[in-house]
């Protein structure tokens, strides 16, 4: 039932040749975080997300500090070790300092356009607005010079849908983990969310109807281990589920940049833009990374929590993503007082070895299972 | 450091204003960041306060260590700027030279100098429940352009009301005006110091311009600000005048990119005087000099001069703009080669810093070395290899000439 998602997986290079052959269109690196595809889809481009892999730094060690996180050193990597010579160019947001710097190093070390979201924080309203309009203004011109279309009113309308489905469907999948806790496996859920990062919206939306039709009949296995929400930036390294999985834990909820923050997106309001991309951009899900005091992060956590029955919270903190790691000891204190257990394990995406996290998530969960 | 005969009244300055900051009654506290537009805390006498320059000076008295361990106990990451975990830990033990800060009661942030600040000042806003107002300065990829000054100037016009509710006052436009004044008036004075270093042999070396920076950082706006660098620049002025070196025998002249290790001043200027080596211009000390760039005819909007001047900060400008200045100063300062600290604390002034090492050393034809260190974290700092890369790059420049 999972075969074709974990097929993408085992072959992440040539799934992108040969959905960019049958698309007929350019291979566009979107990097993370928040880029609404849509924007690329409607110039013409085939956005693929780069969240990183699992190469091991070495070349881009010329470049970027092992006090970089390993999404930006290992998204470097492969381009530099020319996986991703099929990417035509690439999508930046300003999510962070690492990620803002990363694309001077690309318009210097790599020769390949990029544009960039810069997104704005103020709660000046009207400033955030004409910026924000300003800045699609130039993405827009980067993307048509790098995919090679026009975004027009049609074409955005398509590509709204088209998400706005795949996006629709996985929340499917979400409510269909919550309420049935254990029927999809750990390593199988995220595998099927991730494949979607490398394939065409509708190729992707389809299997995902497929598999959610298959999934609709079955009925999960009797309640066992606990049920966990994950907080953290990516939901890699997928090893680490295959270990929940051992340990019978049942994630019900997550709270990843690349699971849940983005999949609670609404579909893209293309009807005025800058407001549907502002919408986009800062709702529903809080984040880290993208300062939003109408949207606290604390009781949106807690409130998630609970809606989910989670028994426990686990951070899933991607070594030297500051905007995480600032957040998390009050946040950890919060759901303390708050009745909500927490943990931390800390995670390189390049990770071989296991045995400590391991552990420590078993000593977690015997800790809730009290 | 260079002995200065001004020094001491810097030293009676800084301790007058945290005197005043700790023991006011009547005056509104602010936590601000070093590039936050303090002229407008100052127009309605509110007084700021600089976690940021407290972290400095409690690593140069030797106290990050026991501070940051407090701040770690409480669950924040070694990974995260060794600054915000230097106040944390400050805030935690009420420790440090002067016995921690006083509590604000809101807080200015602004984002030219990195986007960690946010997430930093996140945590003080939870902890205080104090409102934080925010300058969203975007990074500039391809130089200043209206959109981008247009967002800032709005924002100043949103933090003046803000200001006003806060202290129940109409915002004081006149008093701005002064401010305005008196903070461009110290900045000129203190591009002027730093630009005396041009002269051979430099009458004041980098290590300096750091210890001289508390007041342009706490104070600009201020009369007090400009009359201590009136005064440093005096004599600075009649130094250069009589050539008399800060670091005597100089041979080579050396530019330092990024914070200075602020643990390891003393060590650092003996390593570098017994080699005959100044270290003479800085990104770094330079950035506070940026509001004295702009002519008179530009003033006409005080509010977009003051957009311009807290957007154009080193950092916050692309690769291709920061290898221009630099190479500019190489030349203007007569520099024989230049040392990027590599700060493990600072991810917009470093990632990415290898490339330009590479760049500027091509451009330039002087040599280049980057060392691996951070500004406040003396556990990530290694005397053996940051000194052996050091003499290295002393050789290579030797060899060069």
């Amino acid at each position: 039932m999972y075969d074709p998602f974990h097929e993408v997986l085992s072959d992440v290079r040539g799934t992108i040749l040969k959905q960019a052959r049958a698309l007929d269109r350019p291979v566009i690196g979107v990097m993370p975080a928040y880029f609404p595809l849509e924007l690329v889809y409607a110039s013409g481009g085939f956005p693929v997300q780069l969240w990183g892999n699992r190469l091991a730094p070495s070349r881009a060690d010329a470049y970027l500090q092992s006090y970089c996180c390993s999404v930006a050193r290992s998204a470097m990597e492969l381009e530099l070790a020319g996986g991703a010579d099929m990417v035509r160019g690439y999508a930046f947001t300003s999510l962070c300092d690492t990620l803002v710097n990363l694309r001077e190093v690309y318009r210097r070390v790599v020769d390949k356009p990029t544009v960039e979201l810069s997104i704005p924080v103020t709660q000046t309203a009207e400033a955030r607005r004409n910026y924000l309009s300003s800045g699609l203004d130039k993405v827009n011109r980067g993307l048509q010079e790098m995919a090679g279309g026009r975004m027009t009113p049609e074409s955005l309308a398509e590509a709204s849908e088209l998400y706005g489905r795949v996006r629709a469907l996985q929340r499917r999948l979400y409510a269909l983990r919550l309420e049935r806790a254990g029927l999809v496996s750990n390593l199988d859920f995220y595998a099927v969310l991730k494949a979607g990062s490398f394939l065409g919206p509708e190729y992707y939306a389809k299997l995902l109807s497929d598999l959610l039709e298959k999934l609709d009949s079955m009925d999960p296995p009797e309640d066992s281990g606990p049920r966990l929400l994950l907080s953290g930036l990516v939901y890699d390294p997928l090893e680490l589920h295959r270990i929940l999985d051992r340990l019978g834990v049942r994630v019900v909820q997550d709270d990843f940049a690349n699971g849940w923050r983005t999949v609670s997106k609404e579909t893209l309001a293309v009807e005025n833009l800058v407001e549907g991309v502002a919408r986009y951009l800062f709702g529903p899900a809080p984040c880290c990374c993208l300062y939003n005091p109408e949207n606290d992060r604390h009781d949106y956590l807690v409130d998630h929590a609970r809606k989910a029955g989670a028994d426990g919270v686990l951070f899933w903190y991607l070594k030297f993503c500051e905007p995480d790691a600032f957040d998390r000891p009050q946040l950890m204190k919060r759901l303390t007082d708050e009745g909500i257990p927490s943990s931390v394990v800390e995670l390189e995406l390049s990770m071989q070895n296991f045995d400590a996290i391991g552990t420590r998530l078993s000593a977690f969960c015997e800790m809730l299972e009290g | 450091m260079t002995e200065f005969q001004t020094f001491s009244k810097m030293k009676e300055l800084m301790t007058a204003y945290y005197f005043e900051a700790k023991t006011t009654k009547e005056k509104p506290i602010a936590w601000i960041t070093s590039g936050a537009p303090v002229e407008f805390l100052f127009a309605m006498d509110i007084i700021p306060i600089y976690p940021e320059n407290y972290a400095a000076m409690c690593a140069a008295n030797h106290q990050s260590v026991e501070l940051m361990e407090a701040a770690e106990a409480q669950g924040f990451s070694q990974d995260i700027c060794a600054y915000a975990r230097t106040d944390f830990g400050a805030d935690i033990l009420q420790g440090g030279p002067v016995g921690g800060l006083p509590a604000p009661h809101f807080l200015l942030c602004s984002t030219n100098i990195c986007k960690t600040v946010i997430k930093w000042y996140e945590v003080i806003a939870r902890k205080y429940d104090v409102p934080l107002f925010i300058v969203d300065t975007p990074f500039v990829h391809d130089g200043l352009t209206d959109d981008l000054l247009e967002y800032t100037v709005a924002q100043f016009k949103d933090l003046e009301q803000f200001l006003a509710r806060i202290t129940g006052r109409p915002f004081d436009h006149e008093h701005l005006a002064e401010v305005l004044r008196l903070s461009q008036e110290a900045a000129a004075y203190w591009k002027k110091i730093l630009f005396l270093a041009r002269t051979v042999p430099t009458p004041i070396n980098s290590l300096d311009s750091f210890i001289h920076l508390g007041p342009i950082v706490t104070l600009r706006g201020t009369q007090g600000c400009v009359d201590y660098y009136r005064a440093l620049y005096e004599e600075v002025a009649g130094r250069a005048e009589n050539k008399i070196p800060s670091v005597p025998g100089e041979r080579y002249r050396v530019l330092w990119d990024n914070l200075p290790v602020w643990f390891k001043m003393r060590r650092l200027e003996n390593f570098f005087q017994e080699r005959k080596c100044a270290l003479v211009v800085t990104t770094y000390a330079n950035s506070w000099g940026g509001l004295s760039n702009y002519e008179d005819e530009e003033m006409a909007d005080p509010y977009r001069l003051l957009a311009a001047s807290y957007l154009n900060v080193y950092i916050n400008y692309g690769f291709e703009e920061r290898i221009r200045y630099l190479s500019g100063l190489m030349d203007e300062f007569s520099l024989t080669g230049f040392i990027m600290h590599s700060n493990r604390s600072c991810k917009p002034y470093s990632v990415g810093m290898y490339r330009l090492q590479e760049e500027l050393s091509q451009r330039t034809g002087r040599p280049g070395v980057v060392i691996e260190a951070d500004q406040n974290d003396p556990r990530v700092y290694s005397d053996a290899q940051i000194e052996a890369r050091l003499d290295a790059f002393i050789e290579s420049m030797e060899a060069a000439s």
